[in-house]
């Protein structure tokens, strides 16, 4: 039997109102029956914009239009499992492409500019993280059905915050990479290709 | 679209504006007429413009000119076995040896799968199969965004976009997207085997969304090669280099020389190798650069020059507009002095300011006069204005009168 892949495009909700680039991709994947799983990934804010102020519908899983959709919960972790095995499922059966919406939360702003509070309230994320905190939520899950302790799950906590130090602390103890590597892989080519700098006495190599 | 809805429109009224005897003398409202009674009679057929401003001028046996100018076909290249073809079969030719050559090539655009609006893909989808020549939805966007897919799987794009004009919904996905691709990832993924293709330029008749020269505005863009040849045996040549490059080309045929141009083709396959202008004409007291269909208008030019004021020119065809052939001008500027550059696409911010811009750092002590460019107006491509738009040989030659005497 061959194995149909099925192929997975993200878009963030902000995203899926650039006008055209989502829809005609929609347009070419039901046209041709793609195995495509659209994936949306919708945390209520673009940037500052809050998606009731910029969607004329938040409906995100209806925008395919043609091609069916899922409302999937983005902070349950077997349940956005399951959704996408149906998803995948759906797509290698050659019915074509599919659409999910998983509806999460953004806690930090969107950059490091940005404070996260001008355009909404501090109680709104409180009560998503404690309400709706995924890893919360499968915590309490596993710790209720006694597929683990909570011991077993703070070793976790702790290895994985040394994973995060570790990997911090190897990217700013790293050295810098030399200025030549600002013309690399521009283009494929061999022999390297020069390229000018600001101004003319300045060239780099685009070595790829 | 909606603009040739609108147009339509306003055809329309001006039709049932005559038909009510409302009819308004409107400039060039001969052309109306012929353009609404398609059944024109001998004296408005008069009207159109019967002579195109050049004249297609073929190389010399490329044989010969491999061995003599210094084209970087290797010395021994044989022709093989060659056939008179005209542009658009040449490209017919480059896309069937691709396909046979390479099984992962595709290709795909509006129309491309009955043989294209410009005949460029005649019997291609017979000979290869609906799975590899394909037509797509009008989206310029979705066309390209889902050629660059394809090549970042690794499999060969070759992506049709009807006119030149309509690249623009796509040139978010081109500079944003097919530009960046290995630059932004470090080299662990790239979409190189992308090749976009396209008519270009002028034709005679093609007004304000079938005539332009698009580019410039791609020149700005570090990450793809743009490609313009002037001749069949050129495109061929051209067209299979930008397929086998590991980079995202762009290769613009100019539409004008798809039937005006023919030549001996070579039926097997062929490399002209990118970034590298060609001199097609040596000379020693003036340096002409052009591309495309205006090379053959800078060739008359040179020749009457040579006839009316005993000035011999240099022409140079750049052929790759980026990345450029910096030091083959910049040579011929240092022995010239004088350096003319043409093209149809507007003035300002035209491509020739950056070959200007350039030659004049490079060359600044060896310049005898400022280097003219001979370009369309600062306006968009006229309709009915087209013969008084375009930089035909008389301007270029005034310019080179002008630059002879400073």
């Amino acid at each position: 039997m061959r194995k149909m892949l099925a192929a997975v495009s993200r878009v963030l909700s902000g995203a899926s109102q650039k006008p055209g680039q989502i829809f005609e991709a929609y347009n070419m994947a039901a046209l041709w029956k793609l195995p495509c799983i659209f994936i949306c990934e919708n945390n209520r804010y673009g940037m500052g914009t809050s998606v009731e102020r910029a969607a004329a519908s938040t409906d995100y899983y209806k925008r395919g239009d043609f091609i069916p959709g899922l409302r999937v919960d983005g902070m349950d972790i077997l349940c956005v499992r399951e959704a996408t095995r149906f998803a995948a499922a759906y797509c290698r059966s050659g019915k074509g492409p599919i659409l999910m919406e998983l509806q999460t939360y953004r806690y930090h702003g969107h950059s490091m500019s940005d404070p996260g509070v001008s355009y909404r309230t501090r109680e709104e994320i409180q009560e998503v993280r404690s309400k709706s905190d995924p890893i919360m939520l499968l915590k309490d899950r596993m710790v209720n059905s006694n597929l683990a302790s909570v011991e077993e799950l703070k070793e976790i906590d702790v290895e994985v915050r040394k994973e995060i130090e570790d990997a911090a602390q190897f990217a700013t103890a790293d050295p810098e990479p030399p200025l030549e590597e600002l013309g690399y892989h521009i283009y494929s080519s061999d022999p390297p290709f020069e390229v000018r700098g600001a101004n003319q006495w300045i060239k780099f190599k685009s070595v790829s | 679209m909606a603009v040739v809805a609108a147009a339509a429109g306003w055809l329309l009224r001006l039709r049932a504006a005559g038909a009510e005897g409302h009819w308004r003398r409107l400039p060039g409202a001969g052309l109306a007429r012929g353009f609404l009674h398609p059944a024109a009679t001998v004296e408005d057929a008069a009207q159109r413009r019967q002579v195109a401003h050049f004249t297609f001028q073929p190389d010399p046996e490329p044989r010969e000119y491999a061995l003599e100018t210094q084209s970087p076909l290797p010395r021994n290249f044989e022709m093989g076995q060659t056939q008179k073809m005209n542009l658009f079969q040449s490209v017919t030719s480059a896309l069937d040896n691709s396909l046979a050559k390479d099984p992962t090539a595709v290709i795909f655009g509006e129309d491309v799968a009955f043989g294209g609006v410009f005949r460029c893909t005649v019997g291609l989808r017979d000979k290869y199969g609906k799975d590899r020549v394909f037509n797509t939805p009008l989206c310029e966007q979705g066309i390209v965004g889902f050629g660059i897919g394809i090549a970042v799987t690794g499999a060969t794009a070759i992506a049709e976009i009807q006119f030149a004009d309509y690249i623009f919904p796509a040139f978010d996905q081109i500079v944003n997207e097919a530009a960046k691709y290995r630059y932004r990832s470090g080299d662990l993924f790239n979409c190189g085997s992308l090749t976009i293709r396209s008519p270009w330029g002028c034709v005679g008749h093609g007004a304000l969304y079938h005539s332009q020269s698009p580019e410039a505005f791609f020149a700005h863009c570090p990450g793809i090669k743009v490609v313009i040849p002037r001749s069949p045996f050129q495109a061929k040549g051209l067209l299979l280099s930008c397929i086998e490059d590991k980079n995202p080309c762009i290769f613009f045929e100019p539409k004008i020389l798809y039937r005006a141009a023919a030549e001996e083709v070579p039926i097997e396959p062929y490399n002209i190798p990118l970034s590298q202008a060609e001199v097609i004409q040596e000379g020693s007291d003036v340096t002409l650069v052009a591309w495309g269909t205006q090379v053959h208008v800078i060739r008359e030019v040179a020749s009457m020059a040579k006839e009316k004021l005993g000035v011999s020119c240099e022409v140079i065809d750049l052929r790759t507009i980026i990345p450029w052939d910096v030091d083959t001008i910049c040579k011929s500027v240092i022995k010239t002095g004088r350096l003319l550059i043409s093209h149809e696409a507007p003035l300002t911010g035209g491509f020739a300011s950056e070959i200007s811009s350039t030659v004049q750092e490079e060359c600044f002590l060896n310049l005898e006069a400022p280097i003219s460019r001979v370009c369309g107006y600062d306006t968009p491509f006229p309709h009915i204005f087209e013969p008084f738009y375009i930089p035909d040989k008389w301007k270029c030659y005034d310019a080179l009168r002008k630059m002879i005497n400073y």
